[in-house]
């Protein structure tokens, strides 16, 4: 057999247009994939990654009306004229929504479903169903309603399911002990048109499609999906393609080697701009990537901005950042640098005074022994009382003045979210008080915001004044948050960082609500766009708003973030300024968190060397600064905006003071 | 009740097949729509009754709160057919006449609408939706794709309230505010968040879209999980016991009994007592 016949996964010369569109979303793309191989799939967002997963699961062309030349084979089998059903003895996929990648109300039901449709032996399903789920660390879940389970656990679910299926179809051993020796034999002489031939002996192989599996987890559910992506290609039956955003967490502590062994690169039209080991990929094609505003491990980020190789193990690297740690703001401290000192492009530094002075102005939002809870299942509301809840936070007391950005950190379920919607007023307080004035929230799906029919419309809704100013108001949104492009499109058909932008964009539009929330803002997005939610949420700042923001970013987090509120076991576990609360490894620990390497490195370095020195050293506000200059380097830096008008007609800043 | 089913309590109604209770269900309101008279189907509808409370364990207060549809709809029948019907006149006053045809026809019909009712709440309050859809396919060969795309799409309506009210939320925040302030427990809020009418209809719009992407991701995702795929095993069969097989012959020959002792004593009247 030769070795493309043994290929788990192999497209050639894959093109995909859709119709009427002269520009292709995929360009000729040509990738293999042999059994038990990793490949990760790079690329700013809209280049067709997702793409690339459905012509190999056939969702494009069979479920979507897309037109694909080229061949994809599966297993050495041309499959191109076959339908998703029938390629699914060769491909599992999880999909970005694990909401709705999860059809079944209990875990077990939904990890029989994929092996009752191939056939399995019925007494050895229970035994696979615990192997695939022990396998991506989610044994615990099988007795559980899935409607009860979260984001994470869902998309671990979702995920064993994926695997549940190719360990039949693949004929792999995932089955162990329990698996029928019959089975083998079986899923061979049942496979049915071109993919029969593969189905019996040693040949057989099946490719896993992870399409961002980790965009929704904590920490310890990143660990749990790297864990379950090494042991399948470990048994080196089962390729995996992996899509994935967050590359630093996902590589962990070994860095560009923990990524999956291969790598393609798409560019913005579609096409291939490279293909082959990580590590070399990444090497030559850093700059590329960073200025294209991908997310990069470290390693190729500091050697995109450097020049340097070997990331925060290096010496010459770390020697280059900690000149970064020692220079001054000053502007012409840092264009006078010899030589790969920090660009134009700077987001403003942090200012020690600024923040300081922040405690004496009176709060835009207050929170009194506030209880956070969601009704508690089945409870009805009677009249006069309140409904009975299951609290999940209960003693908050905090305080948000203007001008600060204040981070809500906390593991899945924590109740970041309840905490935001209670804030907001969507959620009623089961105790205690809010006090202040109506704040605005993003939330994390943007559609669910949408009200008009076109960009431009969206931005207006709700917006006071007369026709002009709230015309004037719109386009100046548009053009802070690069949407001219898109004005008159429809808010459903945007790409992902496009919608999150509008959301944005359109909530601000509203000059009365001081207090800005947003849950999860800088999930699923990309570098360039995060680097842009970043700058946004430090203008509205220094504009005189508050705002909050929930996430498991905690790079993002330092970088932004004035002050840091953890939360843990129902209730606040530290609150206090980012840099102070990030140092507190016992919090970080009851919390679930887990500092990125960039950021553990840049607190390392400038730690206090008396551990009793005040919070606000300079230090501290040195690591935030190179953050921020990291964050900005071959970042496009946006338009700011012009200060922020109140119905009096002063700034909400003059106002604040 | 459907959107959001609180476990079905155990019973023994609610232990019995659900092929086997809906077979029952079928066969004995088909049975029905022949009888027209009014005794029959009431003595139907008390055995119903009792049935229901006894053996699905439904609690009185509830049993009669879902039934109220049947009631009312039964009352029209009635209603229409007595002052409706030619015949004898039983009483007359001006322009309204009722007749005996009119009130033994009208008993008969809403009569079988009660009866056929009360054996409808009877197995829906006892029978699990997804367990019925497990039935179905296992017991009556109803074919996988549109079984588990039912199942899958009973798990959308169960979302659909909650993101009905995310939805809401999400849109409301948007709202344009009040003026004036109010203070409520202790809570000083400036503005309050107005709702236009227009509001229902935009959230209705996007509960749609994101159900419609939701419905085709789920739709994928069971392809990609091979659904459709043959053969197929079974992990956990639903057999047809012979306890259900016994349930089902009581049932029927009950209702049997019922009918036959009705046209032996002469009071079973066929659709002929329509003419």
């Amino acid at each position: 057999m030769s070795d493309t016949d043994r290929a788990a996964a192999r497209t050639v010369d894959v093109t995909v247009r859709a119709p009427g569109s002269p520009r292709p979303l995929l360009a000729g793309v040509s990738l293999e994939l042999a059994p038990g191989e990793r490949m990760l799939v790079l690329g700013p967002s809209g280049s067709g990654k997702s793409s690339l997963v459905n012509v190999l699961t056939g969702v494009i062309p069979f479920s979507q009306n897309l037109s694909v030349e080229g061949a994809v084979l599966l297993g050495g089998a041309d499959v191109s004229e076959l339908p998703v059903v029938e390629r699914a003895r060769r491909v599992g996929a999880v999909a970005q929504d694990p909401a709705a990648a999860v059809c079944l109300a209990r875990v077990d039901d939904e990890m029989a479903l994929p092996l009752e449709n191939h056939g399995v032996d019925p007494s050895a399903i229970s035994g696979r169903i615990d192997d695939a789920l022990g396998l991506v660390g989610a044994g615990g879940l099988r007795e559980r309603a899935t409607s009860a389970l979260s984001g994470g656990e869902l998309q671990r679910v979702a995920m064993a399911a994926a695997l549940a299926g190719l360990s039949e179809g693949g004929g792999i051993g995932l089955a162990g002990p329990t698996g029928s020796p019959a089975d083998g034999g079986v899923a061979g002489a049942r496979g049915t048109g071109a993919l029969g031939g593969g189905g019996g002996g040693g040949g057989a192989s099946a490719v896993l499609l992870l399409d961002e599996p980790t965009s929704m987890l904590d920490p310890a559910g990143v660990r749990a999906v790297r864990g379950a992506v090494a042991r399948v290609a470990e048994r080196g039956e089962v390729a995996v393609l992996l899509v994935e955003h967050r590359l630093d967490e996902f590589a962990g502590e070994a860095g560009a080697r923990g990524l999956p062994e291969k790598a393609l690169v798409l560019d913005g039209s579609g096409g291939v701009v490279a293909c082959g080991p990580t590590v070399e990929v990444l090497a030559q094609n850093a700059q590329r990537l960073h200025d294209a505003g991908c997310w990069l491990p470290l390693e190729t980020e500091l050697l995109a901005i450097t020049g340097r190789p070997g990331g925060l193990d290096s010496a010459e690297v770390g020697e280059w950042l900690r000149g970064w740690l020692r220079m001054r703001p000053v502007a012409t401290a840092a264009r006078s640098s010899p030589v790969d000192g920090p660009g134009e492009g700077d987001v403003e530094a942090p200012d020690v005074a600024s923040v300081a002075n922040h405690d004496d102005r009176d709060p835009l939002l207050s929170a009194r022994s506030l209880v956070v809870g969601r009704p508690a299942p089945g409870a009805r509301r009677s009249r006069g009382r309140r409904a009975p809840v299951d609290a999940v936070l209960a003693g908050v007391d905090l305080e948000l003045p203007p001008g600060e950005v204040v981070a809500l950190l906390g593991a899945n379920g924590s109740g970041k979210t309840s905490l935001l919607l209670t804030l907001a007023g969507l959620l009623p307080a089961a105790g205690g008080a809010v006090a202040g004035a109506r704040p605005s929230m993003v939330f994390q799906n943007p559609e669910l915001q949408f009200l008009g029919h076109r960009v431009r419309d969206e931005i207006g809704i709700g917006v006071a004044g007369s026709r002009d100013e709230v015309a004037e108001i719109v386009d100046r949104q548009l053009a802070v948050h690069r949407l001219e492009h898109v004005a008159d499109r429809d808010p459903y058909r945007l790409s992902g960082g496009e919608k999150r932008r509008l959301s944005l964009a359109a909530m601000l539009a509203h000059a009365d609500r001081p207090v800005l929330l947003a849950d999860e803002p800088a999930f699923g997005l990309d570098r360039r766009d995060t680097v842009a939610t970043a700058d946004v949420f430090r203008t509205e700042a220094a504009r005189g708003r508050a705002v909050v923001f929930s996430s498991h970013d905690l790079r993002f987090v330092a970088t932004v973030a004035d002050r840091v509120i953890v939360l843990a076991d129902g209730g606040i576990a530290a609150d206090g300024p980012t840099v102070t609360v990030l140092r507190n490894a016992d919090v970080l620990r009851r919390a679930g968190l887990e500092l990125p390497p960039l950021v553990a490195w840049l607190l390392a370095e400038t730690a206090p060397a008396d551990p009793t020195t005040p919070a606000r050293d300079v230090g501290d506000v040195d690591a935030v600064r190179v953050l921020r200059w990291l964050y900005a380097t071959g970042a496009h830096p946006e338009a700011t905006a012009p200060p922020l008008p109140t119905a009096a007609g002063t700034s909400l800043e003059e106002a604040a003071r | 009740m459907i959107l959001n089913p609180a476990q079905v309590p155990d019973s023994p109604l609610a232990r019995r097949n659900p092929t086997v209770k809906l077979a029952v269900l079928f066969l004995a309101s088909v049975a029905l729509l022949f009888v027209l008279d009014p005794v029959t189907p009431a003595v139907i509808y008390l055995a119903g009754f009792i049935g229901a409370a006894v053996g699905g364990r439904i609690p009185l207060r509830t049993l009669l709160a879902v039934q109220l549809p049947f009631f009312a709809f039964a009352a029209g029948v009635l209603t229409i057919n007595v002052l409706s019907r030619p015949g004898t006149a039983l009483w007359e006053e001006g322009p309204v006449r009722l007749t005996v045809e009119g009130l033994v026809v009208g008993a008969a019909l809403a009569g079988r609408t009660l009866a056929i009712g009360i054996l409808s709440v009877g197995f829906l309050l006892t029978t699990d939706s997804l367990a019925l859809m497990t039935s179905l396919h296992q017991n009556a060969r109803l074919g996988a794709r549109p079984s588990y795309a039912l199942m899958a799409g009973h798990r959308l309506l169960q979302q659909l309230p909650g993101e009905w009210a995310v939805i809401r939320a999400a849109q409301s925040v948007r709202a344009p505010l009040r003026r004036a302030g109010t203070v409520r427990q202790g809570t000083v809020r400036q503005g309050t968040v107005r709702r236009g009418p227009g509001a229902f209809g935009r959230a209705g719009f996007a509960l749609l879209v994101q159900s419609i992407r939701r419905g085709e991701r789920m739709a994928q995702s069971l392809e990609s999980r091979g659904l459709g795929l043959t053969p197929r095993t079974v992990w956990r069969p639903v057999h047809v016991t012979s306890v259900d097989l016994a349930f089902g012959a009581v049932v029927l020959a009950g209702l049997a009994t019922v009918i036959g002792v009705a046209g032996a004593l002469g009071l079973l009247r066929g659709p002929g007592a329509l003419f």
